[in-house]
């Protein structure tokens, strides 16, 4: 067991600056997860810390070895690959046995491990068949099987559920919580799916052009973004960001005035607030603002309601049994504590919320 | 729109009929012509000529031996340039295009050229009295040195038809999805072993069709061996034309065709048999 650092990792790809010196520490047995959109350099992070790339500067230790200047083989990783990399001419216990075979493993340890990992990933059955032979769920259980096997040090996944249908996904994501509790082996897991990230790590660093813009436990990450990027990725609907007047250390919203942590630079400021923040009410309230709704969704849990507020458009959650409809005129009231406050030049946080 | 069903069947009609019309009735007609007699009757007469002649268990030994060197030698050769390629970042295309150059040359130009190098007066012979290692032309292709004329075909034949199997083995190579190379890299095997374990067994589709396509023309090797030499290196195919042009008997000619047309169809079963893909012999 290890943890992993990366120190100050810069990547070029031709002109493109993939990684913009990030550096990152995951600790021992942590379960991190790297969260982006694509093109944010979270697969090339995990390549070079794979030893897949190698960075053009920047240094990548695993536990207090460095590794930088080391082959992918002399790592003590495994890997979990995105569209699985199974070898098709291999059974599925030649598979998970791969990595073993390649230490030169007794034959004891090859067979104990291989059940071992098989029967972690109830796949005990399916040893003597051929990749050919399984689907897309299986191939993707003989992979983490075939990482597991190793024992590695860390383990390194690549958005390994993104190939697997919806309910497979869900069903996959649950499991592979479980299984590496249970393991405690330091993981670093990439996904650009924000729901994965939010259900399995202990930590996620979201990443955004080629940096780490936050590295947070997940409920920090989702209720006080570092800025706006964060906040709209975050969450389905993300964050609504409404521009607000500013007047001394007030934020103003029609007749409501928000208290502010720190005097904004400027005479604007953006208000950071979740869907599910704003509590939506048919009659005029205190501390609340008029908005005027512009699209009812019903989604079963809950209805989504688009408003505008001054040309600004707004998402909202409610009660799936609230009557309301287009046109009509809502008061919402901020849950207090709830707000975050950005700088509407650089999207950046203002401090902490109220 | 019932019509456009039959549609397809239209559009692969001229090739079917060209294939039909310009390989399987020849075909037919060799196979007829190799087991009848001028009376036409059903006869061996053709084959038992073919068997009693001189040149036959010459011919035979020479084309299987060819064979047998030839092609692993071209194999083992084409999968060496084509990791190699592999390994090139800049200026691979060049590597590619100037290795792909003999695919270009026709057989008979290709012997031609050998045969500049290894004739009496030819560059070899120049050459070697140039650095002084032999005072006097030497022989290199005549019926007194058949290895060395052996050798001068091998040669000329790997120069010109490696380019194929280099062609076939590097596109194999190129739909090897890169993962499993790199799932081999993480799980801990090193460049040799990846080689063995990994690509090679994925190649092997790609190695199938190459030793297929190679073996077959191997046996009907013709004008690079007629280039360097004549009847003294006697090949089946080079026998079938002097059967039919130089002894006007198509009959004989016919039942070499048919031959190598059976030792062709089985070295193809013994190459599917024996290169089988896994999961299918597992099924």
């Amino acid at each position: 067991m290890a943890g992993i650092r990366v120190e100050n990792i810069i990547k070029l790809f031709g002109k493109v600056r993939a990684l913009n010196g990030v550096s990152l520490e995951v600790r021992d047995q942590e379960f991190v997860v790297l969260l982006g959109p694509s093109g944010c350099g979270k697969t090339t992070l995990l390549r070079i810390i794979a030893g897949l790339e190698h960075a053009d500067t920047g240094r990548v230790f695993i536990g207090e070895r460095d590794v930088t200047a080391l082959p992918p083989r002399s790592r003590r990783i495994a890997m979990v690959f995105q569209n699985y990399a199974v070898f098709p001419h291999l059974t599925v216990f030649e598979n998970i046995a791969f990595g073993l075979r390649m230490q030169k493993a007794s034959p004891e340890r090859v067979r104990a491990q291989v059940d071992r990992a098989a029967t972690l990933m109830h796949i005990e059955g399916l040893l003597g068949r051929y990749p050919a032979q399984l689907s897309g769920g299986q191939r993707q259980r003989v992979a983490v099987a075939r990482a597991l096997a190793v024992e590695p040090e860390v383990l390194l996944m690549d958005e390994p559920l993104s190939n697997l249908d919806a309910l497979l996904r869900l069903e996959m994501r649950a499991e592979l919580k479980r299984l590496l509790a249970e393991s405690r082996t330091t993981t670093l897991y990439v996904t650009h799916d924000q729901v994965e990230a939010m259900s399995l790590a202990d930590r996620i660093a979201v990443m955004s052009t080629g940096n780490v813009v936050q590295y947070d436990v997940p409920m920090k990450i989702y209720q006080e973004p570092a800025d706006t990027f964060v906040g709209g990725f975050i969450g389905s609907p993300p964050m609504n960001f409404l521009r607000l007047p500013v007047e001394g250390s007030q934020a103003k919203i029609q007749t409501l005035a928000l208290d502010l942590p720190a005097a904004p630079q400027g005479r604007e400021v953006l208000l950071g607030v979740r869907p599910e923040d704003l509590e939506a009410h048919p009659q005029p309230q205190p501390q609340s603002f008029p908005a005027e709704v512009l699209v009812v969704e019903p989604l079963g849990p809950h209805l989504l309601l688009t408003l505008a507020y001054e040309g600004q458009h707004l998402k909202v959650t409610v009660p799936p049994d609230f009557e309301t409809r287009p046109g009509q005129t809502l008061w919402l009231r901020p849950q207090p504590g709830r707000l975050r406050w950005h700088d509407p030049g650089s999207g950046e946080a203002l401090g902490h919320a109220r | 729109m019932r019509s456009e069903r039959y549609i397809p069947y239209v559009l692969i009609l001229p090739s079917v009929l060209f294939l039909l019309f310009l390989f399987a009735w020849p075909l037919v007609e060799a196979l007829l012509l190799s087991v009848r007699g001028g009376d036409g009757r059903w006869t061996l007469e053709h084959f038992q000529r073919m068997a009693s002649d001189l040149y036959f268990k010459d011919a035979v030994r020479y084309t299987v031996l060819l064979t047998v060197v030839m092609v692993p030698l071209q194999v083992v050769l084409a999968l060496c340039m084509a990791m190699l390629l592999g390994g090139i970042n800049r200026g691979r295309d060049l590597f590619l295009y100037v290795w792909t150059i003999p695919l270009g040359i026709s057989d008979l130009a290709a012997g031609i050229a050998w045969l500049a190098i290894f004739t009496e007066r030819g560059y070899l012979n120049s050459f070697l009295q140039a650095v002084g290692v032999i005072q006097e032309p030497r022989l290199w292709l005549s019926y007194e040195t058949p290895a060395m004329l052996f050798l001068a075909v091998v040669a000329a034949e790997v120069w010109r038809a490696t380019a194929i199997v280099f062609v076939i083995l590097v596109a194999g190579l190129q739909l090897i999805p890169k993962e499993y190379g790199e799932a081999a890299e993480v799980f801990g095997a090193t460049p040799w072993r990846r080689f063995w374990r990994v690509t090679l067994p994925l190649l092997m589709p790609s190695l199938q069709v190459a030793l297929i396509l190679r073996t077959i023309l191997a046996l009907e090797v013709f004008a690079v061996v007629v280039a360097l030499g004549g009847r003294n290196l006697p090949v089946l195919a080079g026998e079938a034309y002097f059967w039919y042009n130089a002894y006007q008997s198509p009959g004989v000619a016919a039942a070499y065709s048919v031959l190598i047309l059976g030792i062709s169809v089985v070295a193809t079963l013994v190459y599917l048999r024996l290169m089988r893909p896994k999961q299918e012999a597992a099924a």
